[in-house]
C-alpha cells in the first residue's frame, strides 16, 4: 500500500481532519482507487504514533463522505464514485474555500481569465491522472 | 456502563495552609489515553501522588481499579504502573538484576519476550550498572520495566520531561502499543502538548488546583476559539459573552478568546454588537490551553460532560 499519510500535530487542523485531507486527496489524484485497501485502524495508528480512535474518526469522516466503505470483518475500501453524495451543505463549504483562492489569485494582480486558465491546468492533473491510472 | 478506572472525588490536599489541590472531582473510563495537562506548579503531581496513594488528601478520596487509593493492596498495585518524574531507579543494579527485582512483584504477569526486545530495541548495555546511564538510557529502562507486567492501568508523571524527541517518540509508541491490547487505560501528564495531541482521547486541564476541563481532546480542540471582530465606525462594545477567556481590544477591532460558543451563537453577537465583520481564527492545541489556562475567569469551571 503506497499510502503516504504525514501528520503534524500543533498545527490548527486536528489530526483527524489532516488524514481526511490527505487520504481524500490521494483519491482524488487517483493514487487511490475504487477497491483499494486502507491500512487497518491499529497498523496506521502504531505507524503514526497516534490515538487508534483518531484513526477511526478519520475512516467514520471518509465514509460519510462516501468516500470510503467499511466492511465489518475485512477492512476498509475506497468506495466508486458513485457513492458520493455530493451533499450541499459540502458544495456551500466548497465555494467558500474557492473564494479564498480567488481572493488571493486578484490580489496577486492575477485576471479572472487568467485564474480560470490556470484552474483548468490544475484539474487536468486531477483527471488525467486518474483516467490513465486506470489504464495500467 | 463503561467501567471506570479512574475516579476521584472531591480530592484535596493542603500542604501547611497552602491549597495544592481543590476538590478534584474526575472519572476516566476504561480503554482510553488520557492527557493530564496543566502549567508548572498546577497540582498534576500532587494528584497522581494522592491517586497512587503516596500522599494522604486533607479531603476527598480517590479510587484506581475500583479500590480506594489509600488501601491499595499488593494484588491492585500489581494491575498499575507507574512511572515517577526522573526515572528513579536503583543505580547499583544493572539491567538484568532490575528485571529479576522488579519480576518477583508481578508473579505470572511478566512478559518476558517484550522486555528483552524493548532493551534491545534500545541498544541498552545488559552488563553495566544503571548509574552509568544517560538520563534517556534511564527512562528507557524505565519503560520497559513499565511495560513488561502489561498493566491495565498505566500512570505517568511527566514521564518524558527532559527527553529527546526519539525517546519521547518511544513514549508514545509504549502507549499506543499497550492501548490496543484489550481494555487498557493510560493517565499521563505532560507539558508538551503535541503528544498530547497525538496519543490523547481526553484531555483532563487543571490550573491552580482546579479541574478546568475534563472532556474529550476532539471537544477541547472545537470548544476553544479565537475570533476577531471588526467594527467600522463605532467602538466595540462592552463584551457579556458566557464563555469568554480573553479579550483585547484595539482600535476598531476585538479579539475574544471563547469556550463552548457555537458559531451561530458568534454570528449572533456579531450582529447584535454591530460587528461589520469577523473572523474565527484556527487555534492549535498549544495556543488554546495558553489561552484557556490564563485566563481572567480562573475561577469559574468549564467541566463538560464527555461525549
Amino acid at each position: 500500500m503506497a499510502l503516504w499519510v504525514q501528520i503534524s500535530p500543533g498545527s490548527g487542523d486536528p489530526i483527524y481532519v489532516q488524514i481526511v485531507e490527505q487520504i481524500g486527496e490521494a483519491i482524488a489524484m487517483g493514487e487511490l482507487a475504487a477497491g483499494d485497501k486502507l491500512p487497518s485502524v491499529r497498523k496506521l495508528a502504531a505507524k503514526l504514533v497516534i490515538n487508534p480512535n483518531t484513526v477511526v474518526r478519520a475512516y467514520r469522516v471518509l465514509e460519510q463522505a462516501g468516500l470510503v466503505n467499511t466492511k465489518t470483518g475485512s477492512g476498509t475500501f475506497i468506495g466508486g464514485p458513485k457513492l458520493r453524495s455530493g451533499d450541499e451543505a459540502d458544495i456551500n463549504i466548497l465555494a467558500e474555500r474557492m473564494d479564498t483562492l480567488l481572493a488571493q489569485g486578484l490580489n496577486l494582480g492575477l485576471e479572472a481569465r487568467d485564474l480560470i486558465a490556470m484552474f483548468k491546468g490544475r484539474i487536468g492533473r486531477f483527471v488525467n491522472k486518474k483516467t490513465s491510472g486506470k489504464k495500467k | 456502563m463503561t467501567e471506570m478506572v479512574l475516579e476521584t472525588d472531591g480530592l484535596t490536599k493542603y500542604y501547611g495552609n497552602k491549597l495544592a489541590l481543590d476538590h478534584l472531582d474526575l472519572k476516566i473510563p476504561q480503554g482510553c489515553i488520557c492527557g493530564f495537562v496543566g502549567r508548572n506548579g498546577a497540582g498534576k503531581t500532587t494528584a497522581i501522588k494522592l491517586m497512587l496513594g503516596l500522599l494522604k488528601p486533607t479531603a476527598g478520596s480517590s479510587r484506581l481499579l475500583g479500590c480506594d487509593s489509600q488501601e491499595l493492596t499488593a494484588e491492585s498495585r500489581q494491575r498499575i504502573g507507574y512511572v515517577t518524574e526522573g526515572h528513579r531507579l536503583f543505580n547499583w543494579m544493572t539491567i538484568n538484576e532490575l528485571e529479576q527485582f522488579q519480576r518477583a512483584f508481578f508473579p505470572g504477569q511478566w512478559d518476558d519476550q517484550l522486555f528483552a526486545d524493548m532493551i534491545e530495541y534500545f541498544s541498552l548495555p545488559k552488563n553495566k550498572k544503571i548509574k552509568h546511564f544517560s538520563n534517556g538510557q534511564r527512562a528507557q529502562v524505565s519503560l520497559a520495566l513499565t511495560l513488561a507486567p502489561n498493566p491495565e492501568l498505566l500512570v505517568m508523571d511527566d514521564p518524558t520531561l527532559g527527553l529527546d524527541a526519539a525517546i519521547r517518540r518511544q513514549f508514545l509508541e509504549g502507549m499506543i502499543e499497550l492501548i490496543m491490547r484489550r481494555n487498557r487505560t493510560v493517565f499521563f501528564s505532560s507539558h508538551i502538548l503535541g503528544d498530547v495531541e497525538r496519543v490523547a482521547d481526553i484531555i483532563v486541564v487543571i490550573d491552580q488546583g482546579i479541574l478546568r476541563a475534563n472532556c474529550s481532546l476532539e471537544r477541547f480542540r472545537a470548544a476553544v476559539k479565537k475570533v476577531i471582530f471588526s467594527f467600522k465606525d463605532s467602538a466595540p462594545p462592552k463584551v457579556d459573552i458566557d464563555g469568554l477567556l480573553n479579550c483585547k481590544r484595539s482600535k476598531g477591532e476585538l479579539e475574544l478568546t471563547l469556550v463552548g460558543i457555537d458559531d451561530e451563537k458568534i454570528a449572533e453577537w456579531a450582529q447584535s454588537a454591530g460587528a461589520e465583520k469577523y473572523r474565527i481564527v484556527k487555534m492549535n492545541l498549544e495556543d488554546q490551553f495558553i489561552e484557556f489556562t490564563a485566563s481572567s475567569g480562573r475561577r469559574r469551571l468549564f467541566k463538560w460532560e464527555r461525549t
